[in-house]
């Protein structure tokens, strides 16, 4: 294990994204769990940028940190969230949520130790947002234009799920 | 870890600065000088919230009353809770946005490609993201019709 600067940046991101996921498990309030996760798709678009991939951090950015949020603060807003937490009704299913978590801890260590992961670091220069224009519109020209009808498929079922809401 | 020298290339002076950090004898990280400028803009932007706020708990004069603690709200006693329960068409409005977001992503890759792709596939290029973007319209007449976009 090299100490260096990337290895720091790595380690303090790590640090942020659990945390804030940890923090979102934690606060009662459901606004302050939307702040944590937002910390946390924050620090997940550092991680991304320490891996080279900076399309995809500045996509985590505009996407999940800003657009993502906003959604659920909206969902949030909809509903009556005044309710606070019943720690009775969690105590009760402790042990099983312990038997769960730590059984998908042990199939997520196996999977990582057993996977061979080929190749070193990817090229800086290899992956800019001008490759990957080429690649998508060169190369993937049809499933990005199924993409359009994906997200028109999601606009409409959007339109109709809180149309059938709203006139309830 | 330890930070060996911090210095402002010279030549970049008129362009925007350049800081170029080693660390440990490891120079030439061009790349992540870089993110160093941006970690540094982070880590300003959280210590001048803090320290204006400190400074100001020490300047300000500090005796509170019943009277003054009351929420300002334009000369009337607040009533009521701050948190209100939204509309259903805001949250409209917020998933509209979320699916033009989206959208929107797949222009930059196209716009920063548009003059090699152009060379290669020719005007096939601007037929792509036509098609691509009517399909969206389509979605946005359609919401129009359906009077998603209405506001009363």
């Amino acid at each position: 294990m090299q100490w260096n600067g990337e290895f720091l940046a790595f380690f303090l991101l790590s640090v942020m994204a659990i945390g804030g996921a940890v923090f979102m498990i934690h606060f009662t309030r459901v606004v302050h769990m939307v702040l944590a996760l937002a910390f946390t798709f924050l620090s997940i678009a550092g991680i991304y940028v320490l891996l080279h991939a900076e399309f995809v951090a500045a996509v985590q950015v505009l996407i999940y940190t800003g657009a993502v949020s906003i959604l659920m603060l909206f969902g949030i807003m909809l509903t009556k969230h005044r309710t606070s937490d019943h720690s009775d009704s969690r105590s009760r299913h402790q042990l099983l949520s312990f038997v769960g978590v730590a059984a998908f801890f042990g199939v997520i260590m196996w999977v990582i130790y057993h996977t061979p992961f080929s190749g070193g670091k990817a090229e800086t220069a290899k992956y800019t947002v001008a490759n990957l224009g080429e690649w998508v519109f060169k190369q993937y020209v049809i499933p990005f234009e199924l993409t359009s009808v994906l997200l028109l498929a999601a606009l409409v079922g959007a339109v109709i799920l809180a149309k059938k809401e709203r006139d309830a | 870890m330890r930070c060996t020298d911090i210095y402002i290339h010279p030549s970049l002076l008129g362009q925007g600065l350049m800081v170029r950090i080693s660390f440990d004898g490891v120079t030439g990280m061009e790349y992540w000088a870089n993110y160093s400028m941006t970690a540094i803009f982070f880590l300003l932007g959280l210590a001048l919230p803090a320290a204006a706020f400190t400074v100001g708990r020490w300047l300000r004069p500090h005796h509170p009353s019943a009277a003054k603690i009351i929420t300002y709200e334009s000369g009337v006693d607040p009533f009521g809770d701050s948190r209100v329960q939204f509309h259903v068409r805001y949250y409209l409005f917020a998933l509209l946005f979320v699916i033009f977001d989206v959208e929107t992503v797949f222009l930059y890759p196209w716009a920063v490609a548009y003059d090699t792709l152009r060379q290669d596939v020719g005007l096939f290029v601007l037929v792509e993201m036509l098609i691509f973007v009517l399909f969206l319209f389509i979605g946005l007449i359609y919401a129009w019709k359906k009077k998603v976009l209405e506001w009363k």
